[in-house]
C-alpha cells in the first residue's frame, strides 16, 4: 500500500544563488499517523509544509529539490484542486483563510468547489464544525470572531474536503485550553479514521497527540531527542517564510 | 443550522435590478424634476427594503461635504438662464447653473442610496445569485473578495498609523506639508501588507479546490418568488415609464 504523504531527498533555496534552507529530508507519514515537525524559528518548517503540500513549486516560486509524493503521485504533476481533494492544509494566519461573511458558507466554500452534492454539503459543515467544537458558530460572521474561534473556523474550512492527509502549520497558537483539546481529539479522531496527519508545532504541550516527533534545525530534519533544555528557539537571521 | 435555501427577505438578484434601474435613471436624467421624485422613490424603496439611508449618511458625512462642493462649483461654473446672484454686474450664480449643481447633488444622492440596498443582501446571497444568473462564479466570487478587502486595507491603515504613533510621531502637531509626507510613507508599508494578505488568501482559495471543476454546486439555492417578481416588475416599469416620458415627441 502506498504512503499516503512521502518526501525523498526534499530540498529548498529562496533562490539558485541561496544556500538551501533545507536538504536531504527524508519523510513518509503513514495512514493512522500524527507525525510532529518541531524547530525554531526561521527554521523552515512553513516552507516544508509548503513543500509538502505542493504549493511549492506549483503556486509559489523557489528551487525544489528531490520530490514530494501524494499517495505515489509526484505533487509536480497535478494541480492545486487534485491535491485539495487529498490534502488539506491549515495555514498559521487564519485569518487571511476567511473571507465570507458566515461560518457556515466559509465551511461550505471547499466542498462546492469539488462539485459536492448539496446534502452531503450540509452534513460536512455541521460535522466540521462539531469536530472543533465551532457547530453553535455557524451563522456568524468569522471575521468577528476570537483568532482562537479564526483558527478554528479555518481547520473546519480544510476538515470540510475530507482530506487523506491533513498538515497543521502551527494551527494551535492562537487557542486557549479548551480549544487545544477540541483540537487534539479532533487529530485523534483523524488519526483513528487511518487519516495522515502533519503538525507542525512548537509548543511542547501539543505534542502528546503525536506518534513520532521530528526536529528541522540547521536545513536537516532528524528526529527529536525531546531534550527542550538545549532547544534552539530561532535561527540568527532565518526567514522561513 | 444551514438551510437549503434563504427565505424571508427579498432575493438581491430583485434588489439589483431595483438598484441598477435607480441608478441607470440617475445616470441618464439630469433635470432637478425628474431626479428629486426619483430621489424620493429611491428612499421610499431603501427604507422599505429596510436599508439603513440614514446611517449609511451619517458615516459619508465627510464625503457628503465633498458632494455639496461639487454642486456649489457645478453652479458657480455652469452659464445660461436667468442670473440670480450678482457680483459686480457679473453673475455668480444662474438658473441653470443651480439646476446643474442640484442634479448633481441628487444623482450621487441616489446613487449611494441604492447601492446602500444592496448592503441589506448577505454578499454571500449576492454572489449565489449572480452565479445563478450564469455570470461566472470567478467573476462572482471577485466581487465578494473585493468587498472583503476593503475593511482590509482600512484595518492596515489603521495598524500602520498606530504603530507609527507608539514611535512618537504626533500627526495632529505636525504641519500640513510634514503631515502629508508622513501619510505618504503609510503607503509603503500599507501596500505591502495587503499584497501579503492577497498572497496568502489566493493560496488558501487554491488549497480548498478552487477551479477544481467548470462548474460548482452549492450549499444554498436562491428562489425567486411572487414578491421578488412584483419588486423586479416594479422595477422595470419605472425604467421604461421614464424612458417612455423622456424621449416621446413633445415637450417634457
Amino acid at each position: 500500500m502506498t504512503i499516503p504523504l512521502r518526501a525523498r531527498n526534499l530540498g529548498y533555496s529562496f533562490a539558485e544563488h541561496l544556500s538551501p534552507l533545507f536538504s536531504g529530508v527524508d519523510l513518509g507519514v503513514e495512514r493512522g499517523e500524527v507525525v510532529a515537525i518541531v524547530g525554531p524559528s526561521g527554521s523552515g518548517k512553513t516552507t516544508l509544509c509548503h513543500c509538502l503540500s505542493g504549493i511549492i513549486p506549483l503556486i509559489r516560486g523557489g528551487v525544489m529539490e528531490g520530490e514530494v509524493l501524494l499517495d505515489g503521485t509526484p505533487t509536480r504533476a497535478l494541480r492545486p484542486p487534485e491535491i485539495a481533494q487529498k490534502l488539506g492544509i491549515v495555514f498559521q494566519d487564519p485569518e487571511a483563510g476567511l473571507f465570507f461573511p458566515v461560518v457556515e458558507d466559509e465551511v461550505a466554500f471547499g466542498p462546492e468547489n469539488l462539485c459536492v452534492a448539496p446534502v452531503e454539503i450540509h452534513r460536512r459543515v455541521g460535522a466540521s464544525l462539531a469536530a472543533v467544537g465551532m457547530d453553535a458558530f455557524a451563522e456568524r460572521n468569522p471575521h468577528r470572531l476570537s483568532g482562537g474561534e479564526k483558527q478554528l473556523v479555518a481547520t473546519a474550512a480544510v476538515l470540510s474536503l475530507q482530506p487523506d492527509v491533513l498538515i497543521l502549520d502551527e494551527a494551535m497558537s492562537q487557542l486557549d485550553d479548551r480549544g487545544r483539546d477540541m483540537m487534539k481529539d479532533m487529530i485523534r479522531a483523524m488519526r483513528d479514521r487511518g487519516k495522515a496527519v502533519l503538525l507542525v508545532e512548537h509548543d511542547p504541550e501539543n505534542l502528546d497527540v503525536a506518534d513520532r516527533v521530528l526536529m528541522l534545525h540547521d536545513g536537516e530534519l532528524a528526529t527529536f531527542d525531546g531534550n527542550w533544555d538545549g532547544f534552539p528557539r530561532s535561527v540568527p537571521g532565518g526567514s522561513a517564510r | 443550522m444551514t438551510t437549503p435555501f434563504v427565505k424571508g427577505d427579498y432575493d438581491p438578484r430583485s434588489k439589483l435590478v431595483l438598484v441598477l434601474g435607480l441608478s441607470s435613471l440617475a445616470v441618464v436624467f439630469d433635470y432637478p424634476r425628474i431626479l428629486l421624485p426619483l430621489a424620493l422613490a429611491t428612499v421610499l424603496c431603501a427604507l422599505y427594503l429596510r436599508s439603513g439611508v440614514l446611517g449609511s449618511l451619517v458615516r459619508m458625512r465627510r464625503l457628503l461635504w465633498v458632494f455639496l462642493a461639487m454642486g456649489i462649483i457645478q453652479s458657480v461654473f455652469t452659464r445660461g438662464g436667468q442670473p440670480l446672484v450678482e457680483l459686480a454686474g457679473v453673475a455668480l450664480v444662474t438658473t441653470t447653473g443651480l439646476e446643474r449643481g442640484v442634479s448633481i447633488i441628487l444623482r450621487i444622492f441616489i446613487i449611494l442610496v441604492s447601492a446602500g440596498i444592496m448592503t441589506t443582501s448577505n454578499p454571500r446571497d449576492i454572489i449565489q445569485g449572480l452565479y445563478q444568473w450564469r455570470i461566472p462564479y470567478e467573476l462572482a466570487f471577485m466581487v465578494a473578495v473585493a468587498v472583503r478587502f476593503l475593511p482590509l486595507m482600512r484595518e492596515e491603515a489603521e495598524d500602520t498609523l498606530t504603530a507609527l504613533q507608539l514611535r512618537g510621531v504626533r500627526l495632529e502637531e505636525l504641519p500640513l506639508r510634514t503631515r502629508i509626507r508622513t501619510y505618504g510613507y503609510l503607503l509603503t508599508p500599507l501596500i505591502a501588507g495587503v499584497l501579503a494578505r492577497a498572497r496568502q488568501m489566493s493560496l488558501s482559495v487554491e488549497m480548498r479546490g478552487f477551479r477544481a471543476y467548470p462548474r460548482r454546486t452549492s450549499h444554498r439555492t436562491l428562489v425567486l418568488d411572487g414578491r421578488d417578481y412584483l419588486l423586479m416588475i416594479i422595477a422595470l416599469l419605472l425604467v421604461s415609464g421614464a424612458f417612455v416620458a423622456h424621449f416621446r415627441p413633445g415637450p417634457l
